[in-house]
């Protein structure tokens, strides 16, 4: 009986991590008048995201180090768990990826239920980055991730259009915020 | 004007034409989000030619006279065929629909294509590129491997946890062995005696010793690896870790990790030069390939790619 169980917590903890065929990306840069060291000052600290409009708080453990997990409350009430991957003071750069997220709505899709994440992707990790240009900034946020649908044939929701349709939007709303908090 | 700009066009045809580009050595680089292959002269280290593959081309095998190149394409459910000495499209072939793991039979008789969803392997006649049997493995097969005999196929079931060893005269699954979590690639040796399945979730690489398949050592590498090749006469073995941007490097007497080597962001696919000494990776988030030196451990050149540059596969010819 014992055994039975295992099997079963380990079909499904290994479905959870499957993913589609084609890895998307997301690449954006916007260029900010302010200096570097004033736009770093703002996003520095991986367990402070408030400078994004969708972020209402943000909780963390272990500061700005490798290993760093931080949970993302939404203001809509969701939320996002993230590992700080890399971190780089000089270079003006982090790299971190979502380990966990809740779930936004439940949806049927070929006879089952579905569970669709805040955010519908998955294997997602992500970097942003400073490039100083004199007294001007360019900040480069970029992700790779897949759907959310692990299966064939996606449904609307949980496909690559809805995937980079909402990282997509996640970017620019945080990269245009985030010019208007340092030209301040 | 116009009728010398349409003579030297036409010497320029003709001379194409008549001195046919040998079939080796070159590179295949897949570039999914992209949707082309970059063709790379691995004596100059130079894209001598890109050629448009529509259906998110992933997989790569070259033939083992270097004449075609296979990509899957899992979004046009199947493979295209590159015709090497011409570096043009020849066909696209239909099998199913999570079309991704691809491999040539190094007598260059069958070609085989995993897919990912439906879990089987399909056996192709190289020559005419029919379906000669779908045989059915573990969950999500992805790596593929063929032994130096053709006698032989490996398939990694990476949902499965597991390799399976398919017997090519029955087409039927001869043993399966458990591994590591979600192996992905596969490397085989010159002899055929060890299969590498390298573990994405379980961040380390399973050997196996081929003639009773059985593990022997379990290696730790970085953060989700993806893909491994060999080099200097199997002495080495290279691994490219995703989350990392890594490359591991393996002495395969020892079993031992002896070096680690910075690449691009996301290292996925990985090959081994005809001159079994410079290893090409392709960085898929920094739309390249490095090359790096197996003996020194130096990266040694960086060559611009496309999007989403993947290679999952064996893109150079053996």
């Amino acid at each position: 009986m014992k055994n039975y169980f295992a099997l079963l917590l380990f079909f499904f903890t290994s479905f959870a991590y499957a993913h589609g065929p084609v890895r998307q990306d997301t690449d954006e840069t916007i260029t900010i008048n302010a200096p570097a060291d004033k736009v770093w000052g703002i996003i520095k600290d991986f367990g402070d995201m408030s400078w994004h409009p969708a972020i209402k708080s943000t909780d963390i453990k272990g500061g700005n180090d490798k290993g760093a997990v931080r949970v993302l409350t939404l203001t809509d009430g969701g939320t996002i768990t993230e590992e700080l991957k890399k971190y780089d003071d000089v270079k003006l750069s982090y790299s971190y990826k979502i380990t966990d997220m809740s779930t936004a709505k439940t949806i049927t899709h070929a006879g089952q239920e579905e569970k669709v994440p805040v955010v519908p992707v998955g294997n997602y990790s992500a970097t942003i980055s400073l490039e100083p240009q004199g007294e001007t900034t360019v900040v480069r946020w970029k992700a790779g991730y897949y759907r959310a649908y692990t299966n064939n044939n996606p449904p609307d929701e949980m496909n690559e259009v809805a995937a980079n349709a909402a990282i997509k939007g996640i970017f620019t709303t945080g990269l245009n915020n985030l010019k208007t908090l340092a030209e301040k | 004007m116009f009728t010398l700009n349409y003579r030297v066009v036409l010497i320029a045809l003709l001379t194409t034409a008549s001195t046919p580009l040998t079939a080796a050595p070159f590179a295949y680089i897949s570039n999914q989000l992209a949707d082309n292959v970059s063709i790379i002269d691995l004596a100059t280290n130079k894209v001598v030619n890109t050629v448009a593959v529509s259906g998110k081309p992933a997989g790569v095998a070259v033939s083992p006279d270097g004449n075609k190149v296979y990509i899957s394409t899992p979004e046009a459910d199947g493979f295209a065929v590159i015709d090497a000495r011409k570096q043009q499209l020849l066909t696209t072939v239909k099998t199913s629909n999570g079309a991704l793991g691809i491999t040539v039979a190094p007598d260059n008789k069958r070609l085989y294509v995993a897919d990912w969803f439906k879990n089987t392997v399909s056996v192709l006649d190289a020559s005419n590129l029919e379906i000669i049997k779908t045989i059915t493995v573990g969950q999500s097969p992805s790596g593929l491997v063929v032994s130096p005999d053709s006698r032989w196929l490996y398939v990694a079931n990476r949902l499965d946890n597991s390799v399976s060893k398919i017997d090519t005269h029955s087409l039927t699954v001869k043993k399966t062995v458990t591994v590591g979590e979600h192996p992905f690639g596969l490397a085989i040796d010159s002899t055929g005696g060890r299969v590498y399945a390298v573990n994405v979730e379980s961040d380390d690489v399973t050997v196996l010793e081929t003639a009773a398949m059985k593990s022997i050592a379990t290696i730790k590498v970085g953060a989700l690896p993806y893909a491994a090749t060999l080099a200097l006469n199997d002495s080495r073995l290279f691994v490219t870790n995703m989350d990392d941007g890594t490359l591991s490097v393996i002495d395969t007497d020892t079993l031992t990790n002896i070096g680690l080597i910075e690449v691009g962001e996301k290292p996925e696919g990985i090959g081994t030069h005809t001159d079994d000494r410079h290893i090409y990776v392709a960085n898929w988030f920094d739309k390249n390939v490095s090359v790096l030196d197996a003996k020194t451990l130096q990266v040694t050149e960086t060559i611009k790619t496309d999007r989403g540059s993947r290679a999952f596969g064996q893109f150079i010819a053996r």
